[in-house]
């Protein structure tokens, strides 16, 4: 999921960190103090998400999680998640310092697109409902990265059908991994906590932008 | 908030649980020296190889010098030509591309030799020339017998070194708990510093108001 250092062409790096940096200060303005530290705990999670590895015919794949974090903090992840890219790239080595902002866009503008798609029907269905419209945002939220990483590539000159598809089908079984992880931590919070998405809903946010 | 993040953390390592064994994923690749060619590999770090793939040589400006295949077990051979910096470059898909860089000082030494024959190249820099004169030194006589007995010898010191070059390419991959737990320290700290300073924009906005 992580593209490395070399594979890209130079316009689809800046448009990449243009974005990212757009994103990221966005992210930064939309945060109600209060999610601050849930934005953390999902920062940490999506960190180490990433060493664990899936075994998938010759290759394997790793977690992401970022269906996770956008449906919990919306826009906030996109600092959240650039936070753990840039310690990825630091600590391991995964993807690189140059293709940081469009790493970042691949990941978080997913994450952005579940919060709007999905976040609605958690919050008004029961428990159960919730867990199937969280289960829905793991795996869109996958599909939307492999799209992107595929159109990045593309953009970069590699043939789109070919690359995304590569990219898609290799990333089916993570999907169903993250659907149901993703399910099983929105039912968990919805029942031990409800008001972890109740209180990050619009009025938190609206009352704290300046 | 506390108890909500850590209820977060608590989904997260239920989560988690199901989780398999922690393992890198990105292009290991490796490319040294054995005999008159260059020997690499190319492979994920969870000790996959990459097989069957198109491995292009590049000279230090881009231009392409030659290419080589992977065999099923990602290892590769090249016969380079001439002493200069060499870029093996493969794309392995997905994003994963793989890039080896070898200094002149890292190609065959049998490439130095070729040099003193008479045809040196401009390439040969004067590293080549001085251990050609260092050879000449000797008695050429003694020199021939061993031969064959000097390429054998490389060549079982070679097989013998293979598996610790590949212990050694994996052992830089591993990640060790402490840059793990590194890197949430780092995040631990970031975003507390982050929270400090919301809440005193937020304090002093009452304190204004």
């Amino acid at each position: 999921m992580h593209i490395v250092d070399g594979a890209l062409s130079t316009p689809v790096l800046v448009a990449g960190a243009a974005l990212a940096i757009a994103g990221v200060g966005y992210g930064l303005k939309k945060m109600p103090t209060e999610k601050i530290p849930a934005a953390g705990v999902l920062s940490a999670a999506f960190f180490v998400a990433s060493l664990v590895h899936v075994p998938i015919g010759p290759s394997s794949v790793h977690l992401i999680l970022n269906g996770l974090a956008g449906l919990v903090l919306g826009w906030a992840a996109v600092p959240a998640l650039f936070v753990a890219l840039l310690l990825q790239a630091v600590f391991f080595g995964f993807g690189g310092l140059t293709v940081l902002g469009v790493n970042t866009v691949n990941i978080a503008l997913p994450a952005v697109a579940v919060y709007y798609l999905c976040r609605p029907g958690i919050v008004r269905a029961s428990p159960r409902g919730a867990a199937l419209w969280g289960a829905a945002g793991g795996a869109l939220a996958i599909a939307l990265t492999t799209l992107c990483v595929g159109l990045a590539l593309a953009l970069s000159g590699e043939e789109f059908i070919p690359a995304a598809k590569l990219v898609f089908l290799t990333h089916i079984p993570i999907m169903a991994i993250e659907a149901l992880i993703t399910g099983a931590a929105v039912y968990l919070a919805r029942r031990v906590k409800p008001e972890l998405f109740a209180t990050f809903a619009a009025p938190a946010m609206g009352s704290l932008t300046p | 908030m506390k108890t909500t993040a850590a209820t977060l953390l608590l989904a997260l390592v239920l989560a988690g649980g199901t989780a398999l064994p922690a393992l890198a994923h990105k292009v290991v690749a490796g490319a040294y020296a054995a005999g008159d060619h260059i020997e690499g590999e190319i492979g994920f770090s969870d000790g996959t190889m990459a097989g069957n793939a198109l491995v292009e040589v590049l000279a230090e400006d881009g231009s392409k010098l030659g290419e080589t295949r992977t065999a099923q077990d990602g290892t590769f051979t090249f016969t380079p030509t001439r002493r200069a910096v060499l870029i093996f470059h493969a794309d392995l898909g997905s994003g994963h591309v793989a890039e080896v860089r070898l200094e002149p000082s890292e190609l065959p030494a049998s490439l130095a030799a070729a040099g003193a024959g008479g045809s040196a190249t401009a390439a040969a820099g004067p590293a080549a020339t001085e251990a050609a004169a260092g050879g000449s030194e000797t008695a050429a006589a003694a020199l021939r017998v061993t031969d064959a007995q000097r390429a054998a010898l490389a060549e079982a010191v070679r097989n013998e070194v293979r598996p610790l070059r590949r212990e050694i390419i994996a052992l830089k991959e591993r990640n060790d708990m402490q840059s793990i737990l590194g890197g949430l320290g780092y995040i631990a700290g970031l975003f507390g510093l982050w929270f400090f300073l919301s809440a005193r924009r937020q304090g002093q906005k009452k304190a204004q108001g």
